[in-house]
């Protein structure tokens, strides 16, 4: 088994075994029924079409899943640095391109674990309309380069920031920004500067391909200025995770 | 040379931290590491391994500059680092498979348990790393640099939070690795592990090595001669024991105060001068040697 392997089987035993792994997917489905419950049974909410319930809860989905890219990205190297884990690690005979491939492993591996948690609360929300499917197939299309590119952002940050709470407030500081198309009304989005960040924001990108696949009916294949931005996103923070990567000492 | 340090300079942050590092650590030997806490030891390890990149001066280490971070020099290397962490969800025995694997060595459950069994902890196989002590997580520190079988070990304060027995258990081990072949370069403020395991020593204070060389030659340079004072059961037969192991300083009815030779252990004299009759009841350090050099060359020093 190659080394790459070997560290991300390590990663994913971190987040399915350790307490601490456990404990963020317990939250993420707590989160997760929380919202889904609020869709279906909220007086006001219950009212919405179903379309724009499966938008809501894909988006959620994304939003949710970089979360806990962001957390995995930032622990597998800020935290196991603290942990004092990380130079026995490096100090094996594995390439840094090989422990660091392992690491972006882990981070694809707690995506795609949220990513089948969440496929439940989709069916729970959408089952009753004819946009579930696409709603769950457009989630994992464009929110994997999003929730990926969180992860690996996490893992520059890491890397180049002392701690791993440093790194954890800039990634969450930068998830929210990001994110605001999520919590900013339309008519912000349509502002200029609402305009200019939406166009070249990951996250916009993802949510404005939900809004056109879920709610327009359109086909993901006409989504290709969105994908673009999302290829770029991931491409961008790999690169900010590998040279923060080769940096890192203890 | 498994190991070779010359003139090793390094910065960290625009501080300087080593200035003049000096050191040779030839196969078979156990070297001695030493220094007052901030000397720059630590540094002077990651520097070895590669961790840190020096401003000037030669780090080699198995033929190889430091720093190659090539696997195949790492799979030759066994480190316990000062800060030692592990995975704590894993158990003993699946973090020595793991580590095992990452050294290209598949390991059947049986190897694993005598790789635990050889550092003590066997029994704990199944257990999670989480519920060690600190000794015990030391010890499965020491299993993990020894899963490659490596020509060279570099270990940071390896006994420490080990009971005496573990202590001891931890000596032995090393000294089995010395003596089949492997180089081990020790780091450590417990002067009697260093005056029980090592040949030759380096002392930092303050980023420059101020001594390097075999403990006796440097003891004798220093005419630091250790000193010890014993308490005797009954008299003292008339036969002297060998000028070249021990001196009398001085001597009444039931003591005497001895200097031993620097290249004399004292486990050595001991059994010797019992040998000859001695009636020793007590033993007690009365200062000098290796921790008056020490103590001598660390005056002053920041830490």
């Amino acid at each position: 088994m190659s080394a790459t392997t070997l560290i991300a089987r390590k990663e994913a035993g971190e987040l399915l075994l350790s307490p601490r792994g456990l404990a963020w997917l317990t939250a993420v489905a707590v989160a997760l029924s929380a919202f889904a419950l609020l869709l279906v049974s909220n007086t006001e909410l219950s009212l919405l079409d179903n379309a724009q319930v499966v938008y809501d809860m894909a988006g959620i989905v994304t939003g949710l899943g970089s979360l806990l890219g962001l957390v995995v990205g930032i622990d597998a190297v800020a935290g196991e640095r603290e942990r004092g884990c990380l130079v026995p690690l490096l100090l094996a005979p594995a390439s840094r391109s090989a422990i660091l491939l392992g690491k972006l492993g882990g981070v694809a591996i707690a995506w795609a674990v949220m990513y089948a948690l969440s496929l439940p609360y989709l069916w729970a929300v959408g089952s009753t309309g004819q946009n579930m499917a696409d709603g769950m197939l457009v989630c994992g299309l464009l929110g994997t380069p999003i929730v990926l590119g969180f992860g690996f952002f996490g893992m520059g940050l890491g890397c180049w920031t002392r701690s791993s709470r440093t790194a954890l407030l800039t990634g969450i500081v930068a998830l929210l920004v990001a994110a605001s198309p999520l919590l900013l009304g339309p008519g912000l989005r349509q502002s200029a500067v609402g305009a200019m960040f939406d166009a070249v924001n990951p996250f916009s990108a993802a949510v404005d391909a939900y809004d056109a696949v879920i709610i327009d009916s359109q086909t993901i294949a006409a989504q290709g200025a969105h994908i673009l931005v999302a290829a770029a996103w991931i491409v961008l923070t790999l690169v900010f995770a590998r040279s923060g990567f080769a940096k890192v000492t203890r | 040379m498994l190991l070779e340090i010359e003139r090793l300079r390094l910065s960290i942050g625009g501080t300087q931290i080593l200035g003049d590092v000096r050191l040779g650590l030839e196969a078979g030997e156990i070297y001695g590491l030493l220094g007052p806490n901030g000397a720059g030891k630590s540094t002077t390890i990651a520097a070895a391994l590669g961790l840190r990149r020096p401003d000037g001066g030669t780090v080699t280490v198995l033929g190889q500059t430091a720093g190659a971070n090539e696997p195949a020099l790492r799979r030759r290397l066994g480190v316990l680092p000062e800060r030692n962490g592990f995975y704590d969800w894993m158990t003993a025995e699946s973090y020595l498979a793991f580590y095992a694997s990452l050294y290209g060595r598949s390991l059947a459950r049986p190897q694993i348990a005598a790789r635990l069994a050889q550092v003590g902890l066997a029994p704990r196989r199944g257990q999670s790393i989480g519920t060690f002590s600190q000794g015990m997580r030391q010890r499965l520190g020491l299993a993990r640099a020894l899963i490659g079988n490596p020509d060279l070990l570099i270990l940071d304060e390896p006994t420490n939070g080990l009971d005496p027995r573990g202590r001891r258990e931890i000596h032995d081990i090393l000294t089995g690795l010395a003596q089949n072949g492997a180089g081990i370069l020790l780091c450590t403020h417990l002067l009697d592990d260093v005056d029980r395991l090592c040949q030759r020593i380096g002392i930092i204070v303050d980023g420059r090595t101020v001594a390097e060389g075999p403990i006796a030659e440097l003891i004798r340079k220093s005419g630091r001669r250790a000193r010890f004072r014993l308490r005797l059961a009954g008299p003292r037969p008339n036969e002297r024991p060998a000028e070249s192991l021990v001196s009398i300083v001085a001597r009444q009815d039931d003591w005497c105060v001895v200097d031993l030779d620097p290249a004399a252990r004292p486990d050595t004299v001991w059994r010797e001068l019992a040998f000859r009759g001695w009636p020793i009841a007590e033993i007690r350090r009365d200062g000098g040697g290796l921790e008056d050099l020490y103590l001598t060359l660390t005056e002053g020093s920041a830490a």
